[in-house]
């Protein structure tokens, strides 16, 4: 240990310094606070002012939160099942096709586009008397009423997210051992036989990682809501995370905003706990 | 035969928007009409539009702080987490995995359990709205990643190498400046390129954070512009602007493909 001493150097906690300051009073810190904030009423003026769970019990009869965790769970189920979902159909359709990448390029452009240029090339299709209006020759506003206009969002982050989700498919696909396919092959399995019996079963942990990313993507929806309506009309295309937003930076009441945060990430990290369990039983 | 039917039918679908996207962001401001957006103009007023909504929004100040945020952000975030990786693995901090899990547990917080406590505090400290404020924040969201990719990368580096740098004299500092940063370039590219992507089209910091034109970052003054889309900006000079600034990311991305997936996989093992 001596003789390591003057070799390893002696200015380590000095290295290692900045990483640990900049987490730790950046992102653990502001942690700590918004969970003891959940518990006092604040508005940023006044000093915060201790008041137990009361911002839990007002939350759980608050109709706006209702109306927000039923979007929250659209948007969980909805990016489970859809932008994984056709992002296999797409990857197991074209991986070993000739110029599969040629096909694949459509699903792949959307993703360049981030969650201000995806409201922008969406609201114009959407809006009332729009494009989407006009070429189905109905008159709806799609982003009007509850909880179509969460659907409808859920279609737009779908032709956004398709092409990540393909590619990580793609690569998945690549990479798994051509031996039991090309035997299966042989054997007279095609199509969907081929798929259900050879293929998923070799893409279950890949396709496990990829739900569970959506999983926690889908929990935290934010950008996407926010630049499409807001959380409106109304309140009632709200997410979690929308909710949280507005209690606290429109309504001024940080004490409340707080305790969303707070049920947003124990219902994140517990949904988290759940899925990882359960797909560690199911392997 | 029906899998090529399927994919060329998804894929039509699929390119519409984008279609409109392209030949509406070049169609001039004024003659935008929902019922013949899919026929192209004949003109193309792509840079026009752009121009106008740099001026309506005054999105130059916010392009100017965005690039300077996702440039310094992760390059600070990749220096800092690489030197903790460094210390941790090839320094062989005592307690170095307790520090790495330390650094590395910064990823797990969700952002909206930040966003009170940051908003109060930098008012308090004077760092609202302020590029130095946005830097910081930028910064620490990116050391976790940064630590987690060089701390992997850096135990496949052989130790004898270390060993011998030492003998000759160097310091620790210096190899590391000399020596694991240089071998590492390819993995700290692609934590940049990460961390680039995502400074770049963060909303929520610059939405909670930030006020004025100078500070606020692009994608949360295109978010402003775009409440105002039915209030009046043109739909052909909205979509100019969400296309234009969504290109760096795509540039950045492509120039670097190669690097990008070598760096990941040396990182990954």
């Amino acid at each position: 240990m001596n003789t390591r001493a003057p070799l390893l150097g002696r200015f380590k906690h000095g290295y290692v310094a900045p990483a640990a300051l900049l987490v730790a009073g950046l992102l653990y810190a502001p942690f700590v606070w918004t969970a003891y904030l959940s518990l006092t009423r604040y508005d940023g003026l006044e000093p915060p002012a201790w008041v137990g769970l009361r911002n839990f019990t007002k939350l759980f009869a608050d109709p706006a939160l209702l109306t927000s965790t039923r979007n929250t769970l659209i948007w969980v189920a909805g990016t489970m099942v859809l932008p994984v979902g056709l992002g296999l159909l797409v990857a197991v359709l074209s991986y070993d096709l000739k110029r599969g990448a040629w096909y694949r390029l459509p699903f792949m452009l959307p993703y360049a586009l981030s969650g201000a240029g995806l409201a922008m090339v969406w609201s114009p299709i959407l809006s009332h008397g729009g494009i989407a209006n006009l070429m189905l020759g109905v008159d709806t506003a799609f982003l009007q009423d509850a909880p179509a206009n969460t659907v409808a969002m859920l279609l737009v982050w779908t032709w956004q997210q398709l092409g990540v989700n393909t590619l990580l498919f793609v690569v998945g696909l690549q990479s798994i051992p051509k031996e039991p396919i090309e035997a299966a092959r042989l054997d007279g399995a095609s199509g969907w036989r081929l798929f259900r019996h050879v293929i998923w079963p070799l893409m279950r942990p890949l396709t496990a990682v990829v739900v569970g990313l959506a999983l926690v993507a889908g929990l935290k929806t934010f950008d996407i809501v926010w630049v499409l309506t807001q959380g409106g009309p109304g309140r009632n295309s709200e997410t979690l995370a929308v909710t949280m937003y507005k209690e606290t930076f429109v309504a001024s009441d940080y004490g409340y905003g707080s305790a969303v945060a707070v049920m947003l990430t124990v219902v994140t990290g517990l949904a988290s706990y759940l899925y990882l369990k359960r797909q560690v039983t199911a392997t | 035969m029906i899998r090529r039917a399927v994919l060329v039918v998804l894929g039509l679908v699929w390119l519409g928007p984008t279609y409109l996207l392209l030949v509406n962001a070049a169609r001039p401001a004024g003659s935008y009409d929902p019922g013949s957006a899919w026929v192209p103009s004949g003109d193309f007023a792509l840079f026009e539009n752009f121009g106008r909504a740099l001026d309506s929004a005054d999105l130059t100040q916010s392009l100017a702080s965005t690039a300077l945020y996702s440039v310094v952000s992760p390059l600070l975030g990749v220096l800092v987490g690489a030197l903790a990786g460094y210390t941790i693995v090839v320094l062989r901090l005592r307690y170095g995995f307790w520090w790495f899990l330390l650094i590395f547990g910064g990823t797990i917080f969700p952002s909206q359990m930040l966003l009170v406590p940051l908003f109060v505090g930098y008012s308090d400290a004077g760092l609202y709205d302020s590029r130095l404020g946005m830097i910081l924040i930028y910064t620490a969201i990116n050391v976790p990643l940064a630590a987690f990719v060089l701390r992997n990368f850096y135990s496949g580096v052989a130790f004898s190498i270390f060993e011998a740098a030492r003998m000759d004299g160097a310091s620790t500092w210096r190899v590391f400046w000399r020596i694991y940063l240089p071998i590492s370039a390819s993995a700290l590219t692609a934590v940049f390129i990460l961390e680039f992507t995502f400074i770049w089209n963060d909303l929520i910091f610059g939405l909670t954070l930030t006020q004025t034109e100078e500070v606020r970052p692009v994608m949360t003054a295109i978010a402003g512009l775009m409440t105002d889309v039915y209030a009046g900006t043109p739909v052909p000079v909205g979509l100019a602007a969400g296309l234009v600034v969504s290109l760096p990311t795509v540039v950045l991305f492509l120039a670097t493909q190669r690097l990008f997936a070598r760096g990941l996989s040396l990182g990954s093992v």
